[in-house]
This record gives structure tokens, C-alpha cells and sequence, in this order.
């Protein structure tokens, strides 16, 4: 089979620019991005990766060249350029000619000065950046060999990186990328070419700006479109080493003590460590249920267990069928879901009808599959994981426990009062900035505008005296639900507008989306506003959010092509009651 | 053998032209985009696509068709 250049890491250069080029020319991208680069050395090719591994995502990026050493004029014609992302390469020798060596003779005094002055610097560079989506900052590194057992470079570099990522942290759009990582990852020969690099100050070899371009467009989660949250995975030759049906319990390979099964103990305990920080894991496999219930619950070997399981379709019927009906079940995209299997024939048949599903085959020979293991868990954790995003299972879990109790109660408002439920609502609060920013990012069924904010776009928002960003953490007697829903009000003059209103579908279906309007439009009314305004944009995902605003008692005024608008007076507007509902303030 | 085909076909993605601009008489002074930068990717694009390392007294010099001819000659043996 002929690989097309464009995924195949062995193309040449010149394989690479023409595909990329046919590829831009050609397709007819999910998502465009446009990225600033912005570095202390020569770093022009690395646009062509960045291009490439966007095309590979779905994205169709632009890349925006900077001027030689200059972070902060980059940012100025970056901005004028109307740049999304950027990315910020300082470089060792741009600190002073060849510095690699004259860090050897640095005192401690003029160390304390260089980070001083380095620190200085890149505060004032990234507090400018506060308008991109995403700043990638890379770490510095040496290109000269490495002194065994390690040297003064070294340490003077851990210090440098120590205080560029100590900058780093004060600012919520900033991700950092390891490039003296990728470059031990690699390995100093294939990384560098010193020919370009003393003639061109271009150190990079083609090799690691293909790798450097991997790792930001896995960190930028392919510029913001991709937000997976289930593995779903197959049990045969993926969870355990052949085929329960034929080999039977005792003859699957699992043993973390010889090889294959070790080789499938890890992967095992690789997917537990993923459910750990969030991931949704769920088994979809043709076999027989018991058998799979069986050995998940007692086989010695096993690392997964029934309680790390959060859904099932262990059965006979096909598996695109049974993806379907995971995401359903879970109540999210297929665009969610991460699916991965032996068998080439499903890898394809998923692949073809359910294009949204991101697919990996586990590969034939046991000790590849490490590799693949390795890109799933940079798919669902490059670029961190948000705390309250971890344990997501116990959440999940709760809704399907809250659900079975829901059977038993006379009447839903019956089963409504037993919860308990409260709600409590922040108003302006930039701690949890973050984690409003991505919740607007993910959310896609009850999301009125989807309008998606960033970071930097929510703490503005919180710091202009005109709008109000409130956030709802909703929490029962089975646990918290953590923050799951936001409303973002403009007010103008006499009118309070929903700007936006989305939710977690996790907490709908309770009253909370009720609930919550006399403290909003409270809160507005003692601003002097006497009217609200709201308007639903419809998506090719939010329907069953359509009818939400007709249903909480405002008046519809115009329809036009699906973007409904409504208006109310405040003195007259009533949500329907939710009497079981305790609403808090934070 | 040098494949001259295979050349003017990686000269030309390189540089951005079609091949047809790619003659014997192919140079920088001929080819506006050939600039530094251009010519940096294009000895790393010779030598993937040929199999063989430029030395680096010659990567700065071979700046038209026919030096680059000569050089990529010398080092595949003939």
C-alpha cells in the first residue's frame, strides 16, 4: 500500500511541501487556525510541519513568520495579522553570542542577573499575549554535547526553563512545550544541523521540527476542535493477548510476568491511569457478555475492573451500532469517542460510517503497541487535563445511580425533592475562569449561542463592569457535579442580554436551568435593567436546546432561519418554579 | 546515474516554480524566490531525496542547476 506522504513520517522534505501543498489546495478543512511563530533562531520550516500535522487533524493552518529575536514587535504584527495562536521560541545563543559556552564562566552574580533580566522579559512578552487563544512556550536547550555526568550548562539551562515556566504560570493560555525533550527524545544528531545553524542560525534538522509540530498541534488538541473523552475499547488482542472465546479464560495472555501478556498488563494499566485523570473508558467487543463479565471481574491478572468500566456493548451486533449507542448512552458526540481495536475490517468499518470517532489499531506485533498506547494517552492529556475535569467515571456513574432511584418515586418532582439539590452560583469569579472557559469549549447539546470562550476571553469579560459571568455548581445528596453550567449577561441601558447559557447535559432534566433566573435577573434589575433579551443560534448539535427559552416563559420575537430571538419584561417574567431546587450564593 | 527528472521535480516544490523553469541555465539569479532560506531547504531536500550529504564547503555555493548537478554527480559516485 502506497502511504500518503502527508501521514507517512519516512516522506522526504520535498514529498512533505509538495503533499502539504496538494492538500491545502484540495481540502475542504474542518477548522482553519492561523499561528504566529515568533523564535530566536531560523525557524521556517517548522511553518511546513505545523501545516502538516494541522492538515493531519482536520485544520487547515496559517503560519505567520516572525521577525529574528523579536517577541515583542511579533506580537504587534501577529495581532495586526489576526493570529490565534503563537508560539514563542527563545534560544539559548540569541542571549548573547555564543552563550553555550560562556555560561561556563558565568559567575553566580551573573547568572541571578541573566534570569533577572530573562524573567523580565518574557513577563512583559507573554502579559502582551494575553489576545491569543494559546501560547505555546518552548523551553530552552543546548545544541553543544553534553559533558558526562553533566556540566555547568546544564544547570544554568534547568534554571533558565525553571524561571520561563515559573512566568508561565501566571497566565492561563500559556502551554509549555519540552523542546530540550524532544531533542534528548531524538537525539542530538538527528536533531540538529550544524551546517545551517552556524551559516543560517537554522539549528533544526527536518526531523525534530516534524516532531516539535506533533507535540504543539497535539497540545493545541488540533487548535481547539478536538475534545475526546471515552476510549472505547476492544477486549480480544487488545485488552489481553487472544480470543476468549477460543483460548477461555485461562488461555488469554495477561500475565505481567512473560511476554505477551505484559506487553497487555501495561496497556491495561495505562487505560486505569487514564481513567484516573477523566477518561471515560467503556468496552465495546463481539463476545459473549458473561465471558467478558467474568474475566473482568475475576481474573487475577485483570487491572481493569467492572468499576472502571463506565458502559458496555459486549454482543454480537456491529460495532458502529454499538458506538452509537455508547455515546448516547454517555450523552456525548461521537466526536468524543476514541475507539480502538485489532481487527483492521472494524478499524474501517468505523472509520467509514462514523468519520467523528477517532479510530487506532492496535498494531500486529505486541511491542508496537506501546507506541500506539503512547499516542492515545497524548490525544486525551496533551495540553493538561483540568482538575475538575479528573474522575469524570464517579460522575457519570452517579447520573446512572441517580437514574436507576428516579424508577421508584410516584411522581418526577416526588424523585426531584429527594435529591436534595443545590445550586450555587459565583458571579465574576476568576478562579474558576479555567474551568468556565472549558466547559464552553466542550459543551455542545444545551448550549444556546455556542459561542467558545478562552481563558484570557472570560477573565475579560468578569473584569468589564457591564457584564456579569455567573457560574453554577450544582450538587446533590449523591455528591457535587462540580461547575456544570454558566450564563454570561451583557447589560446595556435599560436591557440585561443573554449572551450565553450553556450546561453540562450531566445536571439537565432537574429544573436547574429554571432555578436559576430570579437571582440572575435579580441581580440585573438592581442594575436598572427592565427588560432581557435572549436568542438561540442553532448548531448541528444543540436542537434540543431550541425550545428552551419558550419553554422558561419568554416571548418569542423573530425567527429567522432557526436564530430565534425573545424578549421579556423583567417585572412580569417568571421562570416556571423549581421548588425542590436550594440556590446558593458562592 | 543522477535521475534529472527526480531533480527538476524537487527543485521545483522547493523553490515554488514549475518545472519548466527549472533549464540547464536554472540559477539563483534567475529564480527570484531562490534566497538563503530557499536554498538552506532545498540542499536538506537534495539530500533526502538522493540519498547523500552535501559537503559544506559546497552546501553555500551550489547555487544553480548545473553546480548542483556536479555536486550531487560527485557524490553518488560518478
Amino acid at each position: 500500500m502506497v502511504r500518503d506522504p502527508l501521514a507517512d513520517p519516512g516522506a522526504s522534505l520535498a514529498q512533505v511541501m509538495a503533499a502539504v501543498t496538494a492538500a491545502e489546495a484540495r481540502s475542504d478543512p474542518i477548522a482553519t487556525a492561523h499561528i504566529g511563530v515568533s523564535a530566536g533562531a531560523s525557524v521556517d520550516m517548522l511553518g511546513l510541519y505545523l501545516r502538516r500535522h494541522a492538515l493531519l487533524a482536520g485544520v487547515r493552518l496559517s503560519v505567520s513568520q516572525g521577525n529574528f529575536d523579536d517577541p515583542l514587535g511579533d506580537l504587534a504584527r501577529f495581532a495586526e495579522a489576526r493570529c490565534d495562536h503563537l508560539l514563542l521560541a527563545p534560544f539559548l545563543d540569541a542571549l548573547e553570542p555564543a552563550f553555550e559556552a560562556r555560561a561556563a564562566m558565568l559567575s553566580d552574580a551573573e547568572l541571578e542577573a541573566r534570569e533577572a533580566d530573562l524573567r523580565a522579559r518574557w513577563r512583559l512578552v507573554l502579559r502582551g499575549a494575553g489576545g491569543f487563544r494559546t501560547v505555546f512556550l518552548c523551553g530552552l536547550h543546548r545544541i553543544s554535547a553534553p559533558v558526562a555526568g553533566g556540566d555547568r550548562l546544564d544547570a544554568v539551562i534547568s534554571r533558565l526553563n525553571q524561571a520561563l515556566r515559573e512566568e508561565a504560570a501566571a497566565f492561563a493560555n500559556v502551554r509549555w512545550i519540552d523542546l530540550a525533550g524532544l531533542v534528548a527524545d531524538l537525539g542530538r544528531r538527528a536533531a540538529f544541523d550544524l551546517r545551517f545553524y552556524l551559516r543560517n542560525t537554522a539549528p533544526y534538522a527536518p526531523p525534530l521540527l516534524d516532531e516539535w509540530a506533533r507535540q504543539v498541534t497535539a497540545v493545541s488538541r488540533a487548535y481547539g476542535t478536538r475534545f475526546p473523552k471515552a476510549l472505547v475499547l476492544d477486549c480480544d488482542n487488545t485488552l489481553w493477548g487472544g480470543i476468549l472465546g477460543e483460548d477461555l479464560a485461562s488461555g488469554i495472555r495477561l500475565s505481567p510476568d512473560s511476554y505477551p501478556g505484559n506487553v497487555f498488563h501495561r496497556a491495561q494499566t495505562e487505560f486505569l491511569a487514564l481513567q484516573r485523570r477523566g477518561v471515560l473508558l467503556c468496552l465495546c467487543s463481539k463476545n459473549d457478555a458473561d465471558e467478558v463479565a467474568t474475566v473482568l471481574a475475576s481474573h487475577p491478572d485483570m487491572v481493569l475492573r467492572p468499576p472502571d468500566i463506565i458502559a458496555s456493548q459486549v454482543n454480537w451486533s456491529d460495532k458502529v451500532e454499538n458506538l452509537r449507542q455508547l455515546a448516547q448512552d454517555l450523552n456525548i458526540g461521537l466526536d468524543s469517542l476514541v475507539f480502538l481495536d485489532d481487527s483492521a475490517f472494524e478499524c474501517e468499518a468505523v472509520r467509514s460510517q462514523t468519520p467523528q470517532v477517532t479510530v487506532f489499531q492496535v498494531p500486529a506485533s505486541p511491542p508496537d503497541y506501546l507506541a500506539v498506547i503512547a499516542a492515545i494517552k497524548d490525544l486525551f492529556l496533551a495540553g493538561g487535563v483540568m482538575t475538575d475535569g479528573a474522575d469524570k467515571t464517579a460522575q457519570y456513574r452517579q447520573r446512572a445511580e441517580a437514574l436507576a432511584e428516579q424508577q421508584a418515586f410516584a411522581t418526577h418532582e416526588d424523585y426531584l425533592a429527594s435529591l436534595g439539590l443545590t445550586v450555587t452560583l459565583a458571579r465574576d469569579d476568576a478562579a474558576r475562569s479555567t474551568r468556565i472557559a472549558e466547559l464552553s469549549q466542550k459543551s455542545n447539546q444545551f448550549n444556546l449561542t455556542t459561542i467558545r470562550y478562552t481563558d484570557g476571553e472570560i477573565e475579560g469579560l468578569m473584569a468589564d463592569p457591564a457584564v456579569a459571568v455567573w457560574s453554577l455548581e450544582v450538587a446533590d445528596r449523591f455528591g457535587p457535579a462540580g461547575l456544570t453550567g454558566v450564563v454570561v449577561v451583557r447589560h446595556a441601558g435599560a436591557t440585561a442580554s443573554i449572551e450565553s447559557l450553556f450546561m453540562s447535559c450531566r445536571v439537565l432534566g432537574r429544573g436547574v436551568e429554571f432555578a436559576i433566573w430570579p437571582a440572575i435577573l435579580g441581580e440585573a434589575a438592581a442594575r436598572g435593567c427592565t427588560r432581557v433579551r435572549a436568542s438561540y443560534w442553532p448548531t448541528a448539535k444543540n436542537a434540543q436546546a431550541a425550545d428552551f427559552y419558550d419553554r422558561a416563559g419568554l416571548a418569542l420575537v423573530s425567527d429567522a432561519g432557526g436564530v430565534r430571538s425573545y424578549a421579556a419584561a423583567l417585572a412580569t417574567f417568571a421562570a416556571p418554579p423549581s421548588p425542590w431546587i436550594e440556590v446558593l450564593n458562592a | 546515474m543522477l535521475d534529472e527528472a527526480a531533480l527538476k521535480q524537487v527543485m521545483a516544490i522547493v523553490l515554488g516554480v514549475s518545472v519548466d523553469a527549472i533549464g540547464p541555465d536554472a540559477s539563483a539569479d534567475t529564480i527570484p524566490s531562490w534566497d538563503s532560506l530557499h536554498h538552506m531547504n532545498l540542499v536538506l531536500a537534495l539530500e533526502q531525496t538522493f540519498g547523500v550529504v552535501i559537503p559544506d564547503e559546497d552546501a553555500a555555493d551550489i547555487t544553480s542547476y548545473a553546480l548542483i548537478k556536479v555536486v550531487l554527480q560527485e557524490q553518488l559516485g560518478r
